[in-house]
């Protein structure tokens, strides 16, 4: 261990070299543009400027899932319950756009209040009461998932509020406002985790929480806080998953909790925390909707396309996901 | 200091490395090395961390291939040794980290790897009968079916040379075994090695305790950079000798000179203190004053500090700390009084490893700083680079902290409170695991920080550190404070006694010292 | 040092005490499940008879073994999302085999041969390559589901009645069955394989310097798990009659919680079998006396998660004046 300091100054250019090659973020993007002209020169619609805007469109919802799950995840903990935010968001804004609510604002904050309070609960669990976060997220989408039957029944609930039809369907410039929101939020998170403190310490969190409770930082109004933005980003993407929908139901966000994981590991970032970053989330929610796509393409059966995509996750993994050791 | 009946130079050694070379991405940590362990004495190892101790002692058991050289057991010679060749030829290891399963109990943590087996079972009655037997000798009463994780550091570690002894080695390897033990354990360690000496076990013995080495062992092999610079009898050489060989110059005066505090009224005052299993504890420390924390390992020093710094939970009667007069309660709290706080545990207490140097620098900035501000890259460069060359440590600072070596390391733990100009600076035995010459910087660090009229309270389970770096020095027993020794009257004799109980004046654990 | 032998007279033994503090810090949980046998019994008088015993030790059987696959792999140091996955593809196999050609034996022994490599395979890919746990069984539970489906695209195929009346009739032969398995976990358990999965778990280095075969004993415990998982898996079709690909997704969740509320850490090496044990037998109790109350099965998801947090939280809140 104490006989590691290799690196000196004449190997610091082929280094950085190596780091740049070495970026997660570069290599899935390289990915994702191979798979695209791959599957454009062979399938004639796939490369339509159609149907590539569609797909970002559905890699907006899972990356604004994600987004959240990143910083969870960097700040050495998981959230389990991101799934049933979503669905919770998605079945009470319509319960809450009232009908004196003209523009659907009001809704639009309510519903994002009720996911952020949810998060903070969870976050809560994790630092005050000190329940390991795979179980206070576990518990509370299992509580989350009774209460939502409970309220909303088996039915499902559709929204008439401006905000979130034109988050579902509307355009500025060409472009789909779900991924304008998803610009929006993918810069407010990068900035977050690179150019703020409080960045800086959410990734000292996940590399020791230990040691940075011990260097003052406020670890349990820190822990509460990534998991309110990631009851609030899940919230955002429950939204605009029902606006894209137009209705919402028990289960529409269920999807979203293992693909705003596997988005995240595939981005690089450690499950064991306090390393990655969301550059290489972006990418990886955009490859997970392109290979489903092209799994629905080939028309495979569920059970096929389930064994695709988990040998894609395992193979990627295999490929570059390797997690060095630590104690 | 040779065990009287065999000379043992005459007999063949049980196991020598030969002209070993070993490097790490191309660094050379080991240069041509040569060691020779025989059976009946005790062979001392020394040198400054990262000097290549570890590497050796890897290689010796098994766990490294050297790059060339050779190894040779019993006369045969290898290119290298696997771990179940090592096993096979008796080596047994003490490591520095310990390795035992905290929910495992004594006697299984013992057997671990080795177990007694009875149609392919582990056989507990004979693991109970020998267990009993190793524990016996390293002084170990507890019951044997007690998990480990109840046990102190210290009697952990005393579990671990029993769990090496269980092995019934023909080598053992000692590698810092004494770092927490108290001084009755240590004795009982001593009194064991003289007798394993005796029945002709080869023992290699790594220690940063000088005059440890000088009292028990026969034979020094001293590394610097990966070079042995002595291979001697310790016979007819002293400790100075010693550290010059380490460190390749006179060590001069190891501790700074002592200067007495100007007088000012006192920066932290508590009376009526409990933490942890601490209690009634009055402490007053003043600017520019170093206050030590004596006493045997685990008897509550390390709860004064951390429940002073809001790390768990306190209480006190009267408390006045730096202008407050309520107990920190939080460690944000206790760093906003002025208070800073340096573990004993640097890996995982005090560092971020897989983060770089520059992070682990900045972090109480970041924990200051408002959560969305801008972070500046260039001044943060800057503000690490003047850390870093005040402390000596060169290179890439956008190296992770577990590429330095444990000094520096310590150094970096300790360095981060700089900027931001702690009044009471709390220090949980910096020197732990340290190098001499790392141990020389820390402490002058330590004199210039009081100097400059901050106040610093001392834990240390070093004695000599007490005496020579303290202005008064507080001795805890079970939780209380059983004795104050001012400037003039201390002593490690003093000091010992008192952590011993054997005080002379038992002082009230009352007023404040 | 001198040689051992002979023993030394007189010496305290060593396997009971050991096996006795392993209750420690369990009997609250142990409280709580007589609490609710107690409720139970109170509220079904009929537990008491032989039959009432078989059918709820049979609600029990699944998640009792379902909570012990999980409790392995969670005590080698790692998670498995795939357990719910394991438990369709049992009940999958047995539904298409036993009815077949293969017949009862036949079938028995590919859904545990399929546990056992499916297992096996996993804990390589986990131990060998050095991959995440939870990403690794997250996408094994996508391949496994998979191939459930493929199997058994849609409920069906059959357990022959004979085999379903044997193990889910009205005699409790679940529970001597679960007997017969703890048995054979202590007897594991006393194997130098079995007892080093604690040191593997907890401190993988420290176990390898002091000689033990780490690799293979955590491969060993992600075998025997799904090996577990999938008799879980067959226990349930017998149960139902039939196979059902999607029928083990409930068990992912539930296995961790049993773990959990059985006091199995999440960092390896800590936690006990028994305490798993107890821990899906309250689970199961729990979710039996919100049904005679009348609780509409939604409402025990709502009981459920807040019950799991209870019980985690509030221990957690006691021990919390100690360091962290």
């Amino acid at each position: 261990m104490n006989a590691m300091n290799a690196g000196k100054t004449s190997a610091a250019v082929p280094g950085r070299l190596r780091t740049v090659l070495q970026n997660r973020a570069l290599q899935m993007l390289v990915i994702v543009i191979l798979v695209w002209i791959v599957a454009g020169l062979s399938s004639r619609g796939f490369a339509s400027f159609g149907h590539l805007r569609y797909l970002l469109e559905l890699a907006a919802v899972i990356g604004l899932v994600a987004a959240g799950q990143t910083l969870v995840v960097i700040a050495g903990g998981i959230d389990l319950s991101v799934g049933a935010i979503v669905t919770v968001s998605a079945i009470s804004l319509p319960l809450l756009s009232g009908a004196g609510d003209a523009t659907g604002l009001v809704g639009l904050l309510a519903t994002l209040a009720v996911a952020t309070a949810i998060g903070l609960v969870n976050g809560v669990g994790v630092s005050a009461l000190r329940v390991h976060p795979m179980i206070m997220t576990l518990a509370m989408a299992t509580f989350l998932q009774g209460a939502l039957i409970l309220v909303a029944g088996g039915t499902a609930v559709s929204a008439h509020n401006p905000v979130v039809e034109w988050l579902g369907s509307g355009r500025l410039g060409g472009i789909p406002a779900g991924i304008l929101l998803w610009l929006v939020v993918s810069g407010a998170t990068l900035a977050l985790l690179h150019a703020t403190p409080l960045g800086a310490r959410i990734f000292a969190l996940g590399a020791n929480p230990l040691a940075t409770l011990l260097s003052g930082v406020s670890v349990p109004g820190t822990t509460m806080l990534i998991y309110a933005v990631s009851g609030f980003t899940a919230g955002l993407a429950g939204i605009v998953v029902l606006g894209m929908n137009g209705q919402g139901y028990v289960g529409i966000g269920d999807p979203y909790l293992l693909a705003s994981i596997a988005a995240v590991v595939l981005g690089g970032t450690s499950v064991l925390g306090g390393r990655g970053s969301y550059a290489g989330t972006i990418p990886g929610a955009i490859l997970l909707v392109t290979v489903t796509a092209l799994i629905t393409v080939v028309n495979a059966s569920p059970g096929w396309r389930n064994i695709l995509f988990g040998g894609l996750i395992l193979g990627l993994l295999l490929l570059s996901g390797r997690e060095r050791a630590r104690r | 200091m040779t065990s009287d009946d065999v000379d043992p130079v005459a007999v063949a050694p049980l196991i020598a490395a030969q002209d070993i070379t070993r490097g790490f991405f191309g660094n050379p940590v080991l240069r041509g090395v040569s060691i020779a362990l025989r059976p009946g004495r005790i062979h001392a190892l020394l040198g400054e961390n990262g000097a290549g101790k570890s590497t050796l002692i890897n290689i010796l058991s098994g766990g490294l291939r050297p790059d060339s050289g050779r190894i040779v057991v019993n006369g045969a010679p290898r290119g290298h040794l696997t771990p179940s060749d090592a096993r096979k030829a008796g080596i047994a290891v003490v490591q520095q980290e310990l390795s035992l399963t905290t929910t495992l109990s004594i006697g299984e943590n013992i057997g671990l790897g080795a177990f007694p087996r009875r149609f392919g079972l582990i056989d507990y009655r004979t693991l109970a009968g020998r267990a009993r037997e190793v524990c016996g000798l390293v002084g170990l009463d507890e019951p044997l079916s007690l998990p480990v994780g109840a046990l102190s550091l210290g009697r952990r570690q005393m579990v671990e040379i029993a769990k090496a002894l269980f092995r019934n080695p023909r080598i053992l390897i000692l590698d810092e075994p004494t770092s927490s033990l108290s001084a009755r354990e240590t004795g009982i360690l001593t009194d064991l090695l003289g007798r394993l000496r005796a029945q002709g076990v080869a023992i290699l013995y790594i220690s940063h305790r000088l005059n440890e080495i000088m009292a028990l062992c026969d034979h020094v092999t001293v590394l610097k950079d990966g070079v042995v610079t002595a291979d001697r009898p310790l016979a007819g050489i002293d400790a100075a000798g010693l550290v010059r060989l380490m460190v390749g110059r006179d060590p001069g005066d190891l501790f700074p000179t002592w200067t007495a505090p100007p007088a000012a009224p006192p920066v932290l005052s508590v009376t009526g203190f409990a933490a942890g299993m601490t209690r009634d504890i009055a402490l007053t420390v003043q600017p520019g004053e170093v206050l030590g924390l004596g006493g045997l390992v685990g008897h509550g020093q390390e709860d004064v500090l951390l429940g002073l710094y809001g790390a768990i939970p306190a209480t006190a009667t009267a408390v006045r700390v730096n202008g407050a007069t309520s107990l920190p309660g939080r460690v944000t709290r206790a760093n906003r009084l002025g208070i800073a706080y340096v573990p004993a545990d640097r890996r995982r207490e005090g560092l971020h490893l897989i983060h770089s140097i520059a992070t682990n620098l900045m972090l109480p900035a970041f924990a200051r700083q408002h959560g969305l501000s801008l972070r500046r890259r260039r001044q943060e460069q800057g503000a690490t680079a003047v850390l870093a060359a005040r402390l000596g440590i060169k290179g890439d600072l956008m190296r992770p902290a577990q590429a330095l070596s444990g000094g520096n390391q310590q150094k970096v733990a300790l360095a981060k409170w700089l900027p931001h100009d702690p009044r009471i600076l709390l220090l949980n035995d910096p020197t732990r695991g340290v190098d001499v010459e790392t141990k020389r910087e820390i402490y002058r660090m330590l004199r210039q920080l009081a100097d400059a009229g901050q106040a610093v309270i001392l834990l240390s389970s070093d004695t000599p550190e007490l005496v020579n770096l303290c202005d008064r020095v507080a001795i805890l027993r079970e939780g209380r404070i059983v004795a104050r020794i001012e400037r003039r009257d201390l002593s490690e004799a003093a000091i010992v006694a008192a952590a011993m109980g054997a005080a002379t004046a038992p002082a009230g654990t009352g007023g404040a010292p | 040092m001198t040689a051992a032998e002979p023993l030394p007279r007189g010496v305290p033994p060593l396997y009971g005490p050991v096996q006795a503090r392993r209750n420690r810090g369990l009997y609250g949980l142990y409280a709580v499940v007589l609490a609710f046998l107690v409720i139970d019994a109170v509220l079904f008088p009929g537990l008491l008879s032989r039959d009432g015993f078989a059918r709820l030790t049979q609600n029990w059987f699944p998640l009792a073994l379902a909570g012990m696959a999980q409790a392995l792999v969670m005590l080698a140091g790692g998670i498995s999302l795939s357990l719910g996955a394991m438990v369709s593809l049992g009940a999958v196999i047995a539904a298409v085999t036993m009815s077949g050609p293969a017949g009862v034996g036949g079938g028995l022994a590919l859904v545990l041969a399929a546990g056992l490599a499916i297992g096996a395979a996993t804990g390589l890919i986990v131990v060998r390559l050095r991959l995440p746990a939870i990403v690794v069984t997250l996408a094994a539970s996508f391949l496994i589901g998979g191939t459930a489906l493929l199997i058994l695209p849609r409920p069906g195929g059959a357990i022959p009645d004979g085999f379903s009346d044997l193990l889910a009739g009205d005699q409790p032969i679940a529970f001597g069955i679960l007997v017969v398995i703890v048995g054979l976990w202590k007897l594991y358990l006393a194997t130098p394989l079995g007892l080093s999965l604690y040191a593997a778990g907890e401190n993988p280095v420290a176990a390898h310097n002091a000689g033990i075969a780490v690799d293979r004993v955590r491969i060993a415990a992600y075998a025997l798990s799904g090996l577990l998982s999938t008799a879980a898996g067959l226990f349930v079709a017998a149960q139902t009659g039939s196979g059902d690909p999607v029928i083990g997704d409930s068990f992912t969740l539930n296995s961790i919680a049993a773990a959990v509320l059985g006091g199995v850490g999440f960092l390896g090496g800590s936690g006990t079998m028994r305490g798993a044990l107890a821990g899906s037998l309250l689970l199961s109790l729990m979710i039996n006396v919100m049904f005679f109350l009348g609780l509409p099965p939604v409402a025990q998801y709502v009981a459920q998660g807040l019950i799991i947090i209870a019980a985690v939280a509030l221990p957690q809140l006691r021990i919390r004046g100690r360091r962290s």
